[in-house]
């Protein structure tokens, strides 16, 4: 699994499927035999040919998982006749993780690992967005930094689980909702948290804290790097702010 | 047929629209190397194309690749690699120009063409339809004789995205530094650009550039491309190119300080253009070699400006082109006119670069 877009060109070995690209952080790991993940392609187009010659030579991978879908990948697993599977997000996959791809369904099963649906809300005033410190009380993520979340059980409404959550831990009332984003994927060890992220715009700043979370503040949305956060929340936050 | 399908289920196509040609990218032993000249040879042994083909310029002149220095093995790759093509039925026209070579099809003509300039060119030009292929995908089209309808195909896909404004009369050197300089403020949109008038061959190196350093596959230029009429503009925000824009494009691109070759290309030049050439080193003979890209039939058909050109030192070499050509082993500063030149030799040619009008560079080297 590569975090960073990869080029087939300069990125492998072509005559022994050895990873040669430094930033993919598992240079010297061989393709060979294993289902490869990275975002998306990148590079020369000439990476069709070479995904092609690794097939050719055996030593190319057995299938490929991408986050996007790319002409150079695209056209390269067809002729390797690979199994590609897109618009999985790579980024709760992890090397060493067993996987099951699917091409025609173009479906992928993460074998040993718990999907547990979660909503996340993120409250907007003024510009600026809510996030809170977890407190030791909770059961995961004690002190990282967050947005207001809870498990979302059985059949019940997303937006409605958001909602609750939004009274219970702040206190806040005349939330207004705004819009839904993409669910994404936050991997904790052998779990995957299915994030759905709401947008509400909230009339004030004045938050009641409950026994979940111990401090708050409102930041703007690029300051959110400076701080220790739960897995992946500046792309929850962005799947409703773009 | 699978990888036009697995294309088309991409940019979520409809279907697929016939084509009256194909131009395939990806024939230069330089750029594809082992793992390209492999795969062609084992596609050629059954696949055979048929829409009308033409393929991009090799990595060197196979009529005169040992005089120029370029090692046997890359030789003889290349050349494996110009079988496969012919043995798919591709012409064996070695050429980044097909449209100077009588392939150009009409107002609203699809065709699939990869070759960033020659997408340009089609498309802003001649007012035929095809997206950006690359070698593969142009390959795939013209052995299927169709490709997937979307983007540039489309009358919604061909609709400019921004209006580039250029206060300026252009002449020779300028278009190349207005199409690098929009290229790099408008990446991947569609420029509609107005301000100014440009012949055919000066959209040529506009267009050359502008898909160089932008990944634009069309432009419309007010008054004189086909489209330009009914392009719709309201509401688009413009981008002013000025004169010290350009002035600061040339800076930009030129990092040599004393070139050991003046090269001529990218895109290949005209007969026009070559016979000027030869007028040129003629009236004034440069003290450093000139090398002229040009095809197969423009040097056949000039062989008093091809003697010209040797005569003062030069060279004409065809079926090649500048940047895919194998420069690196003799040469480490070109100096050239050629905005796409500039662009791509740094980069896949290891050289440093003079950008610089022809006249300029043919004075400063006499």
């Amino acid at each position: 699994m590569s975090p960073v877009p990869f080029s087939f060109v300069g990125g492998v070995d072509p005559a022994t499927g050895k990873i040669l690209d430094s930033d993919a952080g598992i240079s010297d790991d061989r393709l060979t035999g294993r289902i490869f993940a990275f975002p998306h392609g990148k590079g020369s187009t000439v990476g069709s040919y070479v995904i092609y010659g690794l097939a050719k030579r055996g030593v190319g991978p057995a299938a490929i998982v991408n986050s996007a879908a790319e002409g150079i990948i695209a056209v390269g697993a067809t002729l390797a006749e690979i199994p590609l599977v897109d618009r999985i997000d790579t980024a709760c996959l992890r090397t060493g993780d067993r996987l099951i791809v699917d091409g025609d369904r173009g479906a992928v099963d993460l074998l040993g690992v718990k999907a547990t649906p979660v909503v996340s809300a993120i409250l907007r005033n003024r510009g600026r967005i809510l996030i809170v410190r977890r407190s030791d009380a909770v059961g995961s993520f004690r002190g990282r930094w967050s947005a207001i979340s809870g498990f979302l059980e059985g059949r019940e409404d997303p937006r409605a689980r958001a909602r609750q959550e939004v009274r219970e831990e702040t206190g806040l009332r005349g939330a207004k909702f705004r819009t839904a984003g993409r669910s994404v994927l936050a991997r904790a060890n052998a779990r995957v948290y299915v994030v759905h992220p709401f947008l509400f715009d909230v009339p004030s700043r004045r938050v009641r804290l409950d026994w979940e979370n111990v401090e708050y503040r409102w930041v703007l949305p690029e300051e959110l790097e400076r701080f220790k956060t739960v897995p992946r929340l500046m792309d929850v936050v962005s799947a409703v702010l773009t | 047929m699978r990888i036009l399908l697995a294309l088309g289920k991409l940019s979520e196509a409809k279907r697929l629209v016939p084509i009256t040609s194909a131009h395939v990218s990806g024939a230069s032993y330089k750029m594809i190397g082992d793992p390209g000249l492999e795969f062609l040879e084992d596609f050629a042994k059954d696949a055979r194309v048929v829409a009308a083909t033409t393929v991009n310029p090799l990595g060197t002149d196979l009529r005169q690749w040992e005089e120029l220095g370029v090692p046997r093995d890359f030789a003889e790759k290349q050349a494996r690699i110009a079988a496969a093509y012919e043995r798919m039925g591709v012409q064996p026209v070695f050429s980044c120009t097909p449209y100077l070579l009588g392939v150009r099809p009409g107002l609203g003509e699809h065709v699939a063409w990869a070759e960033s300039n020659a997408v340009c060119f089609a498309n802003s030009v001649l007012g035929a339809r095809t997206n950006r292929e690359s070698g593969p995908s142009a390959l795939a089209a013209a052995i299927v004789g169709a490709t997937p309808e979307y983007g540039l195909h489309t009358e919604e896909g061909r609709q400019p995205t921004v209006i580039v404004h250029a206060a300026v009369r252009p002449r020779d050197l300028d278009f190349s530094l207005i199409g690098l300089v929009a290229g790099e403020r408008v990446g991947d949109g569609l420029p509609f650009f107005r301000g100014f008038r440009g012949s055919e061959e000066d959209l040529k190196w506009l267009g050359a550039s502008l898909a160089s350093s932008g990944s634009c596959g069309m432009f419309h230029l007010e008054g004189v491309t086909p489209e330009a009429r009914k392009a719709r503009r309201r509401g688009l925000r413009t981008l002013t190119v000025t004169r010290r824009d350009l002035a600061a494009a040339k800076r930009e691109y030129s990092d040599g300080t004393e070139a050991d070759v003046i090269a001529l290309g990218s895109p290949q030049l005209s007969s026009e253009e070559l016979r000027e050439i030869a007028r040129r080193v003629e009236r004034t003979a440069p003290r450093i070699p000139v090398w002229v890209f040009t095809s197969r039939a423009a040097r056949d058909a000039n062989p008093e400006a091809v003697a010209a050109i040797e005569r003062n030192g030069g060279r004409v070499l065809a079926d090649t082109c500048l940047e895919v050509t194998l420069l690196e082993h003799r040469f480490s500063t070109v100096a050239t006119p050629s905005g796409k030149g500039a662009y791509y030799l740094p980069t896949l040619c290891k050289q440093k670069v003079i950008l610089d009008r022809i006249d300029a560079l043919l004075e400063r080297y006499a």
